[in-house]
């Protein structure tokens, strides 16, 4: 039986490395890709890179290291900035992504508690019309909320793309679920010591809320920062594009600037990973993101 | 007294419910109930943006008459010639209906058109609605908001007559019946494989998150660099002696080249949820099958599966409602109308066709699938769980 599970492990072993390095290897090769320089000058005669081949000869031990057997250079990361708007890219998704956390955690909070806490009449008729809306796929709900963009003229700008965006259904279960499962001791002391609603929210509820409101700003930041169906509704002037809207520059009918291209690739995913990697429990242990993703 | 506190929480509630409740009822359930509006109708976003035409009332007059009010003619002469609706159609551009056409001849105020002409008050940029305002005697609210037809059921009707329609909707749902199995399976192996007593869980818990916080679009980049037809995979498929394949580019690879991306985007991802409900299975349970003398393969189908009944349920649930909607990736890496799901086929016809009323049918027939999905899983979980 010993035996047996030394096997298992082995067996498990090989399949997680194995799985780790399909995981990791496109990001890998991408990196490669964008510290390779599109040319490079060598005994004063320039030479092109093909990025394409394999193995890619790499060389640690020189200085400049080589990739794909030319010297390797930061130089496609700056060049982005130069040959297309991509600090204004950077701007503008951090505006949209920023407000519309910033809404998401004032609203949902504020909603959550209400819901879990007050009594009003209609409460539960209003709370289950929200989640039923929950199983409406977005593409019913964009073609309207399109046409009243373009109705109060907000195409092409933050309000068109952050104001439909600043609460949410899921979110505002969250913090719901996160309120009722709160003790009542506290608010109820509280309570007799004669605080109003809001001081209750402000003062005693929110602050414990801290756990929920991390994962809550984390899921939303990252969910809007990665978002490419609205801004491609409502953005089709260059300098109001988001990153991801902006990746599609890189290739045209003839030529792709593949350098550039995972350059610009991995400059919005490292912001993500080091969020990822300083709050990991939030996402590891919380569960809090599922349904991040299809 | 009492009394007094519960009026009071009443209005806290709805004061503090208030932002969420109007967001949620005006970019949500109400766009519900017009995209279901939509779908009976014949809602054409150009003919939306008709009445919204700008023109220059003096030039296009001026073209209309081959004449400039310099020259001096008479207004007799000018409204003998005048025809509201050839002007409205020819020189402004605006097409019109019968109905519309019979309005115009009757209240199109013709006399102050031309009397403005002469004066030289119309050099400037009218919208078409604004222009109708001024000189319709009556009915000019007709050229403001653009009516829909109501059409019945002919949206649906022409769905199911639609080539595009089905093909777009097969792609989706074998796109779905694809990923969402291999993925469960692929993420419950791998979260078997970590629950061993396995050194570095946590790094491959991180390197196995990292694609699912990558957004679609970032990743279709870089597969797209690995999949075009020099790259990557296939100089490694090179070695096993496969040709070179224009993954993408083939009617028949590029489906199941994104397929195959999309499970590495998730299954690392479903692999966390599932890690989590096997440490929660008693290990008492696992050592009383074994000394029972069950095998490896026969604990993982009686033990560990039945055990992890509500993380499948979830995943799997999650997994078709999410394929059946995937659309960033299509949009990035499908050239070939033969291989678009259903989302870009709603995509291209409401934003690239204006034809937002069909558009608006096939997102309620989406609906109508999700919801069927949705209605399935609470069937066999009963209890909430997000």
């Amino acid at each position: 039986m010993r035996r047996g599970s030394k096997v298992g492990r082995t067996i498990a072993y090989i399949l997680l490395i194995t799985y780790a390095i399909i995981s990791f290897g496109p990001f890998v090769w991408a990196l490669l890709v964008s510290i390779t320089p599109m040319t490079y000058e060598k005994d004063g005669q320039r030479f092109g890179v093909d990025i394409m081949q394999w193995p890619p000869k790499i060389n640690l031990f020189s200085w400049p290291p080589r990739v794909f057997g030319a010297p390797a250079t930061l130089s496609n990361y700056r060049t982005v900035f130069e040959v297309v708007p991509y600090a204004r890219w950077i701007l503008n998704t951090v505006i949209y992504a920023g407000l519309t956390t910033l809404g998401h955690l004032l609203f949902d909070s504020m909603g959550g508690y209400a819901f879990a806490r007050l009594r009003f009449p209609g409460k539960n008729l209003i709370f289950t019309l929200f989640l039923a809306t929950m199983m409406v796929p977005a593409y019913v709900t964009i073609i309207p909320v399109y046409n009243l963009m373009v109705r109060y003229n907000l195409v092409n700008t933050y309000a068109g793309l952050f104001l439909p965006k600043l609460t949410g259904v899921v979110t505002l279960f969250m913090m719901r679920q996160f309120f009722l499962n709160l003790p009542t001791e506290i608010e109820e002391a509280a309570i007799i010591d004669g605080a109003g609603v809001v001081r209750r929210f402000f003062q005693i509820a929110l602050p414990m809320a801290k756990p929920a409101l991390a994962a809550l700003a984390i899921y939303t930041f990252l969910g809007t920062w990665n978002d490419f169906l609205w801004p491609l509704l409502m953005t089709s002037d260059k300098s109001m594009f988001t990153l991801t809207m902006g990746l599609n520059f890189f290739r045209t009918s003839y030529y792709t600037f593949w350098q550039l291209m995972m350059a610009a690739t991995l400059f919005m995913t490292l912001p993500m990973v080091i969020v990822f990697l300083s709050f990991q429990r939030y996402f590891i242990e919380s569960g809090v993101t599922s349904g991040l993703k299809g | 007294m009492l009394k007094k506190r519960n009026v009071r929480e009443a209005i806290a509630g709805y004061l503090f419910a208030s932002p969420i409740i109007i967001a949620i009822l005006v970019f949500t359930i109400v766009p519900i109930f017009q995209a279901g509006y939509y779908s009976f109708t014949d809602y054409d976003a150009l003919l939306q943006q008709k009445y919204r035409i700008r023109f220059n009332a003096q030039e296009a007059l001026e073209n209309y008459f081959f004449v400039s009010p310099d020259e001096a003619p008479s207004d007799e002469e000018l409204l003998s010639l005048f025809d509201p609706v050839d002007f409205i159609e020819l020189s402004v551009g605006v097409d019109l209906d019968d109905r519309q056409k019979e309005l115009v001849r009757k209240e199109f105020n013709s006399r102050k058109l031309i009397a403005d002409f002469l004066e030289f008050k119309l050099d400037r940029i009218y919208i078409f609605s604004d222009f109708m305002k001024s000189y319709m005697k009556n009915g000019a609210s007709t050229f403001s908001r653009y009516v829909p037809q109501f059409v019945g059921l002919s949206n649906f009707l022409e769905a199911f007559k639609d080539r595009m329609f089905w093909i777009s909707l097969k792609n989706a749902v074998v796109f779905s019946l694809v990923v969402t199995p291999i993925q469960t399976l692929l993420a419950i192996v791998l979260a078997v494989a970590a629950n061993q007593r396995i050194r570095g869980v946590k790094f491959f818990k991180v390197s196995f998150f990292l694609p699912s916080i990558t957004s679609a679009a970032a990743i279709s980049m870089i597969f797209l660099l690995i999949y075009s037809k020099p790259g990557v995979l296939n100089r490694l498929l090179g070695y096993l002696g496969i040709g070179p394949v224009d993954w993408l580019g083939n009617i028949r690879t590029a489906l199941p080249s994104i397929m195959a991306m999309n499970i590495w985007t998730t299954a690392g991802y479903f692999m966390v949820t599932f890690l989590a409900g096997l440490q929660d299975i008693p290990t008492s349970i696992i050592e009383a099958s074994m000394i029972d003398g069950a095998n490896a393969w026969v604990r993982f189908w009686r033990i560990t599966i039945p055990m992890l009944r509500n993380q499948i349920i979830f995943v799997v649930t999650m997994g078709i409602i999410g394929t059946l909607q995937v659309f960033d990736q299509i949009y990035f890496l499908i050239r070939n109308q033969e291989n678009i799901t259903i989302s870009m086929y709603i995509y291209q016809n409401a934003f690239s066709y204006g034809k937002m009323g069909y558009a608006s049918a096939i997102a309620m027939i989406l609906f109508l699938i999700i919801f069927s999905v949705t209605f399935v899983q609470r069937r066999l979980m009963p209890e909430e769980r997000f």
